[in-house]
């Protein structure tokens, strides 16, 4: 197990350089510059280049970049001029962090919920309840949804603040319209999953053993369907947890979505390398901790027999 | 059955402690909800005998470092912050640090004097602070983009900008703690007006060399020279201003604080308007219709145009395919159809609301180059003539690109102006939409035909906008190239008598106009909604969009 994890904290920190390098030539060939303006002239935008290091050839850069990030600085935004890259994360995760958690834990209980009861309640009422909610989750937008909560909820019968992050309050609208497409996916992998897993002959032979339905639901069915879920997670946690550009827009939280998204249009470039990195990172994190959680679920995978 | 429903009410109780976990960890250990924050959840409430004034910005203010301010957004926040030498109070020249000035004969030497103030930190404001500020401003090291303010105007500024000449040779000097003298190039009549624009309010040099690259960072890395004061600054969520006790004039200020909320989708902040969150709101065109009877319109500067690329590589070097799109345009119509008429129809290049001798320009010299609704019949004739001198004989063999940025709202723009210049020409218009950067990138590069773009302008005078088309122009992105244009030009800027002054710079617009050097479009208008308890909030259109210095919440 040890030396399973080892392994794969190499290959983490491989992957994240190679990103690295990917996004760091790629922001170079999108087509404008960080400091074009209305009102730039060639000799100030020479000094801002110069004082940016861009003056420098592009290979020497590189270097310094990367020099950098191993010093875990990621250098000064080119928008917001006075803000390092580092403070601006670590002013803005915490928001996104904290909305996303709570997303999860709503969206992942629930979506739990709903795709055991629609399982087990399969072609009854119940599961058709559960079916809907879940093809709403999954084919309405988070835009529409948060607007609609923000409307109904915020505006018209005044029970929550209509948006900012200032305290209990302000947490639910967000959450639940950041959370109603995770739930609904994992109700319905949750549900369909569930349905494979009732088909294995284990479930046959535990039944023929006389075992109590609930045990068998409970210590078979669930343990067995929750694998795909679990493997969804990685990259839904992570993405979750670094954003979203669109509810944070609407609730006007300072979260970091919003800056990846407009660091993008403003061409920020040490901006967009630093969220990708931190955001990759996180990423990378993710999936590692799924595949050690595997494991743990599932003794059939436990990787330290290998 | 029974087994079943056990089951559910165990994941159900499940759930609930797994959601309500939630709601008590992260949030009461993560800073974002600080029970500090507790009052601001009901603004409405927070103390009842403070007066308050609540606006909001699509984008946090990207920097309040003054000297580094590039955005509108900036510099109003900076324009309440830090005191300039004189105060452009909506137009009208008020003293600001300065007590008294006097200005040298041939018009060119401001000699000011400093009044007694003292900073936020309660040390002494010193001629000495603006000499810095200004010097920091033109030093090519600071690499600030906004020192094109000066670059012309003050006496060597454009030398040591370009690293030619050391800072210290700037036209800017503290003759002792309370005189300050400024050289200009020319005698510029509009300078007082450009001094309290936050890029030449006075900073501290021991707290920028204290703070480095962190300079302003944060509301208490800097120290604040004007009525208001950085109380906090949340990024990307608030910035809070507080009265200033130190300030010269707290006297006239009425306002204890100012709460600046960065909302970026801007139906949330009309959402926050209705609920009583914010004092004052800009209504988004798509929702105009609601509020029509209750809204104040205000121009914020900013004038549409096309540019028209002149350097020989395309059609439009001809003047007379110009002038045809200049009268194909219904400029009433496209204003409908682009912006369900928030933004003006405009045929004139000058914004009219800039100073003219008097009063306002537009008023002293009233101009339409062209027909609002059009005139087919002349747009015909300058076609035909320019067919003949292109030699094409089908105009559907002119082909002009169009372009314009990946925004909806500027798609809708060029789509309509694709539209009526093919319908009533019969040439042929491409649109090609690139993202905003690249766009102002390919304009500086020459690259383009055709371009939709615009301009706010620094001062309130007609060579704001002027400035940018004589010949070799830095901003001449057209390669626009009159000599009569540039004679006026030239004679604006040496003469000392304001009316002819201004004659020439009207002639320059006439002439500019005249031979189709650009497509003027629209003025931009926005429509706000305003708590009827705030008195004085007053709009511009010059460096900053809101001016609440002297702003008052009745009781």
């Amino acid at each position: 197990m040890r030396k399973y994890i080892f392994k794969r904290v190499i290959i983490s920190f491989v992957t994240i350089w190679v990103l690295a390098t990917i996004v760091f030539i790629l922001v170079r060939l999108m087509p404008g510059d960080p400091f074009s303006s209305d009102k730039m002239t060639p000799e100030i935008k020479a000094n801002i280049e110069s004082y940016y290091g861009f003056d420098k050839p592009l290979i020497e850069q590189y270097f310094t970049y990367m020099k950098n990030i191993v010093k875990g600085d990621f250098g000064y935004s080119m928008k917001y001029v006075n803000q390092s890259v580092n403070k601006i994360i670590a002013d803005s995760f915490p928001y996104s962090f904290d909305l996303g958690m709570r997303a999860l834990s709503l969206s992942i209980s629930l979506g739990l919920v709903f795709g055991i009861i629609a399982a087990l309640y399969r072609g009854k009422q119940l599961d058709y309840v559960c079916v809907i909610i879940a093809i709403i989750g999954t084919s309405v937008p988070d835009f529409i949804i948060g607007a609609m909560l923000q409307y109904f909820f915020g505006i018209k019968w005044g029970l929550f603040p209509v948006a900012q992050y200032q305290g209990i309050k302000h947490t639910i609208l967000p959450s639940i319209a950041l959370g109603f497409y995770t739930m609904a996916m994992v109700s319905r992998l949750m549900r369909a999953s569930m349905l494979e897993v009732v088909q294995q002959d284990y479930i046959k032979t535990a039944k023929s053993k006389g075992i109590s339905k609930f045990r068998i639901t409970y210590k078979h069915q669930i343990r067995n369907a929750i694998m795909p879920v679990v493997t969804v997670l990685g990259p839904t946690v992570a993405s979750v947890l670094t954003g979203t550009f669109v509810i944070e827009s609407i609730y006007a939280i300072p979260g970091m979505g919003k800056y990846y998204v407009q660091s993008v249009q403003n061409l920020d470039y040490s901006l967009i390398l630093g969220m990708t990195i931190f955001y990759g990172a996180f990423l990378v994190l993710a999936n590692m901790i799924v595949d050690i959680l595997y494991g743990v679920i599932d003794p059939r995978i436990r990787v330290s027999g290998r | 059955m029974l087994k079943l429903k056990k089951v559910i009410s165990m994941f159900l109780a499940m759930a609930m402690c797994l959601g309500m976990a939630a709601c008590s960890t992260p949030g009461q250990k993560q800073e974002p909800v600080k029970p500090a924050d507790a009052a601001a959840e009901t603004p409405a409430e927070t103390a009842p005998d403070k007066k308050v004034l609540r606006y909001s910005l699509l984008a946090d203010a990207p920097t309040l470092d003054p000297q580094l301010m590039n955005s509108i957004p900036s510099s109003t926040v900076g324009f309440h912050i830090y005191e300039g030498l004189m105060r452009n109070h909506i137009g009208e020249i008020q003293p600001g640090m300065a007590e008294s000035y006097e200005i040298s004969e041939d018009g060119k030497t401001y000699t000011f004097h400093l009044r007694d103030a003292k900073w936020s930190d309660g040390v002494e404001i010193k001629a000495a602070d603006y000499e810095y500020a200004m010097r920091r401003l033109v030093d090519p090291a600071t690499a600030s983009d906004y020192s094109f303010l000066v670059t012309s105007l003050i006496k060597n500024a454009g030398d040591i900008n370009a690293g030619k000449m050391a800072v210290e040779e700037l036209g800017v000097k503290a003759v002792d703690d309370k005189t300050l003298t400024i050289e200009l190039n020319n005698p510029t009549g509009y300078f007082l007006s450009m001094l309290s624009m936050s890029q030449l309010c006075p900073v501290r040099q021991d707290l920028v060399e204290k703070y480095g690259k962190d300079f302003s960072a944060d509301a208490d890395k800097n120290v604040y020279s004007g009525p208001f004061i950085v109380k906090e600054w949340k990024h990307e969520d608030r910035i809070i201003l507080e009265k200033n006790p130190n300030y010269w004039n707290a006297g006239e200020i009425k306002l204890d604080e100012v709460h600046i909320l960065t909302v970026a989708d801007p139906m949330t902040a009309v959402a926050m308007f209705e609920q009583g969150e914010l004092d004052q709101v800009n209504v988004p065109a798509e929702v105009l219709e609601n509020y029509k009877d209750k809204v104040i319109y205000y121009n914020d500067g900013a004038n549409d145009f096309m540019k028209l690329n002149m350097d020989g590589s395309c059609e439009l070097s001809n003047k007379d395919l110009r002038l045809a799109i200049n009268y194909a345009l219904n400029r009433e119509d496209y204003i409908l159809l682009s912006s369900q008429n928030l933004y003006q129809p405009n045929t004139r290049y000058v914004l009219p609301q800039v100073k003219g001798v008097n009063g306002d320009y537009g008023d002293e010299y009233p101009y339409e180059a062209f027909p609002l609704k059009g005139d087919a019949a002349k747009a015909k004739e300058h076609l035909a003539k320019a067919m003949e001198e292109l030699g094409v004989t089908d105009p559907a063999a002119i082909d002009v690109e169009l372009l314009t940025t990946d925004a909806e709202r500027t798609r809708i723009e060029a789509e309509v102006l694709q539209n009526q210049i093919q319908t009533a020409l019969g040439i042929t218009v491409t649109i090609r939409q690139v993202p905003y950067k690249q766009r102002l990138q390919m304009e500086s590069d020459h690259e383009f035909e055709m371009v939709v773009t615009g301009w706010v302008p620094d001062y309130p005078d007609p060579m704001s906008y002027l400035e940018l088309w004589p010949t070799g122009s830095p901003y001449n992105h057209g390669s626009y190239s009159s000599e009569v244009y540039d004679g006026y030009i030239k004679d604006a800027l040496t003469n000392t008598d304001p009316v002819k002054r201004m004659e020439a710079l009207f002639n320059a617009e006439k002439t500019l106009l005249e031979d189709g050097g650009i497509v003027p479009l629209q003025l931009r208008r926005n429509a706000m909604l305003i708590n009827p308890k705030v008195e004085g909030f007053e709009t511009y259109f010059v460096g900053i969009n809101y001016d609440y210095l002297y702003a008052d919440i009745a009781e």
